[in-house]
């Protein structure tokens, strides 16, 4: 375990019912990193972020706030250190921006409430949107409404549950940059999301989460290593066996499998596309596209080499 | 032409969001029996009004007019009693009336003479006393005619035990005010919660370094004040409109504002435990009537059957009511004093808002 955690999940289980959303989870979150934890939807993201803002108590296991064990609901000195973004905005939709940060203010006892909120408005780009209704704001600005409010009492640590769940690519990139702002003001941040991009952008290290259990964990480029790249074949019509043929004597290749619109390669991080692509200039080719693998393929990847 | 397969879907839907509003459900349901109950209530109430019974003079034929007073139409309730328990009971507001059957009763009745028959009546409504002289000389008649006594002459003599009389309009307006602040109050405060659980806000409460139950308190003055001004225009217009000025004025606005206070806070707590509007308004409007009948807003609940007397104490409305009664009429309408349906009224508010202040700082989710 790292020697400076914030916040330690040592050996936590949470069951609801019959069934286990994690099992036997361990954590260690250092000051001042931005930690992802990466997973699909129904992976045990949201119980763990739930666990770390103090909102439920785990089966088994134990939390530590800086080295001591806590029990939620957290002491209020441990609350005042923490800012959270839940899943939902959770914002009084009636109110303006204003005053749903003047109350945030209010329930965190900040002192000097108008300034500190006038410094938040100024940080989050919104200072011109003040006397908006909150409801009437697109997603991605309610989004950064609601990150202003878990920032209003200037918290050491930041819990994030998918920030930039359902708003467009303009918005993701200035909810990136804020978290990038977090991370150089020195706040510890823990993160969750489903885009391997978005945990590969912003965090130090990421946790990989699948069906309550750790899949991997380390920095963003030991993980990328360990997926690889996708090279995407849409084919003529009836040519998907004759493609695959085409690339059957390449060295490399992890893994071809039938898609929708013909074949999708895989290949391991640093080996080049090109052997495939050069193999691929035939009449049965439509187009070739080489990206990053999407969480699914993240996680079968991960399978593939871990176990 | 019907599109079978439109119709087929939007009825899995209504189907599948009904399953996921189950409160919802049930509470419409237990609303259908609300309404049974309230028009078996209005059947019952004014049924059998507890009257004390004295025969001094204790013939066959006195025990005769006894039986004709007894099946005088769901009218009295004859319970024989000592005269001097019977003033106790009439001034505490248990029983409604004390018939006195004098001693010579017979003797007078077959002489031709004519019988005077002391009845006391407790006339805290115009409406109750009505029923007892109606109810009285039909009894007579009925006993004149089995008897064979077509000449008999018997004739009531009433004595009321309070100064004035009460119109039966005026006193129901009063009544109605506890009801309008049951409905509006109640669904004030429990709005100002399920707010809360709708729009998910509730977890920045739980976040907060601050007790929820403050926060509670506070949504509950705001809320409270609001209700305070819907019910005090429903207050002039009792005064202004209907004349019903108050006997005691600073009680009139104590007691409303101590309703308020109450139903705001029963409403947080019906807010906090179903946490959804739409089962907390249908609950509040599903109570409001079987509440207000079963509270003695039509008469005091005390005349009434037996049982529904008993069933009113469940009803927060049943000491508002006493406590409404006297402060704009003088009328003690409940055996419980004054301070006893104040105390009741402050015993219910803090119950409210200790619980719905619990069920909200329930922080923790443990598996």
């Amino acid at each position: 375990m790292e020697e400076h955690a914030v916040l330690e999940i040592r050996e936590v289980t949470q069951k609801f019912g019959s069934r286990i959303a994690l099992d036997q989870f361990s954590i260690a979150i250092g000051e001042g990193t931005v930690v992802g934890i990466l997973g699909p939807n129904g992976a045990g993201k949201t119980t763990l972020l739930r666990l770390a803002s103090g909102l439920a108590r785990p089966s088994s296991g134990a939390v530590l706030w800086r080295g001591a064990p806590v029990l939620a609901p957290f002491p209020r000195e441990i609350r005042r250190s923490i800012g959270v973004v839940t899943q939902e905005t959770a914002l009084y939709d009636e109110l303006t921006v204003l005053q749903n940060l003047r109350f945030a203010a209010d329930l965190f006892e900040v002192q000097r409430g108008e300034e500190r909120v006038g410094e938040v408005l100024e940080l989050i780009g919104l200072s011109d949107r003040v006397k908006d209704r909150a409801g009437a704001l697109s997603g991605g600005l309610q989004r950064r409404v609601a990150l202003g409010r878990a920032l209003v009492h200037d918290p050491d640590f930041l819990i994030l549950d998918e920030p930039t769940l359902g708003v467009d690519v303009e918005a993701r990139h200035a909810l990136w940059g804020h978290v990038r702002w977090l991370r150089q003001s020195g706040k510890t941040v823990l993160i969750s999301t489903n885009h391997l991009d978005e945990a590969e952008a912003l965090c130090d290290r990421i946790v990989v989460l699948g069906e309550g259990r750790q899949v991997a964990e380390g920095d963003p480029a030991d993980l990328l290593a360990r997926t690889g790249r996708l090279v995407e074949i849409s084919c003529i019509a009836g040519a998907v066996e004759p493609v695959r043929e085409l690339l059957a004597d390449i060295p490399g290749i992890e893994q071809i499998r039938v898609s929708d619109v013909g074949l999708t390669v895989h290949l391991p991080h640093g080996d080049s596309p090109d052997a495939v692509v050069a193999a691929l200039e035939s009449d049965l080719v439509q187009g070739v596209r080489v990206r990053a693998p999407d969480m699914v393929e993240v996680f079968q990847a991960l399978g593939r080499r871990d176990g | 032409m019907v599109d079978v397969r439109a119709v087929r879907s939007a009825a899995r839907l209504e189907f599948a969001q009904l399953s996921r509003s189950r409160p919802l459900v049930l509470l419409v349901v237990l609303e259908a029996i609300t309404f049974l109950v309230l028009v078996s209530l209005f059947g019952l109430t004014g049924a059998r009004a507890p009257t004390a019974l004295i025969d001094y003079d204790r013939t066959p034929l006195s025990r005769s007019f006894v039986e004709h007073l007894d099946a005088a139409h769901h009218s009295f309730r004859l319970l024989p009693m000592p005269i001097e328990r019977a003033n106790d009971e009439i001034s505490s507001g248990n029983i409604v009336a004390i018939i006195t059957i004098p001693k010579g009763f017979s003797e007078q009745i077959r002489s031709g003479g004519t019988t005077v028959l002391p009845v006391t009546v407790d006339n805290v409504d115009a409406d109750l006393t009505a029923d007892v002289r109606e109810a009285l000389p039909s009894a007579i008649t009925a006993f004149a005619t089995s008897n064979g006594f077509p000449g008999v002459r018997v004739s009531a003599v009433e004595h009321d035990v309070i100064d004035h009389e009460t119109g039966y309009v005026d006193y129901l307006v009063v009544s109605a005010l506890a009801l309008a602040a049951f409905v509006v109050a109640g669904i004030l405060g429990a709005v100002a919660i399920t707010r809360e659980y709708e729009g998910r806000t509730l977890t920045q409460w739980r976040l907060a370094p601050v007790h929820t139950g403050w926060l509670l308190v506070g949504k509950l003055i705001a809320a409270s004040a609001v209700a305070a001004v819907a019910i005090t225009l429903a207050g002039l217009i009792v005064v202004v409109g209907y004349h019903a000025r108050p006997a005691h004025v600073s009680g009139a606005i104590a007691a409303l504002a101590l309703c308020v206070v109450l139903f705001t806070s029963l409403g947080a707590l019906a807010g906090a435990l179903f946490r959804r509007t739409l089962p907390v308004a249908a609950l509040f409007f599903g109570l409001a009537l079987p509440f207000y009948v079963d509270s003695g807003a039509l008469e005091p609940l005390r005349f009434d059957f037996e049982r529904l007397w008993t069933a009113g104490h469940f009803s927060p409305l049943y000491s508002a009511i006493g406590v409404l009664q006297w402060s704009f009429h003088g009328l003690r309408v409940t055996p419980e004093s004054l301070a006893q349906n104040t105390l009741v009224l402050a015993l219910w508010t803090a119950f409210a808002v200790l619980v719905a202040a619990a069920v909200l700082s329930r922080r923790v989710v443990r598996a």
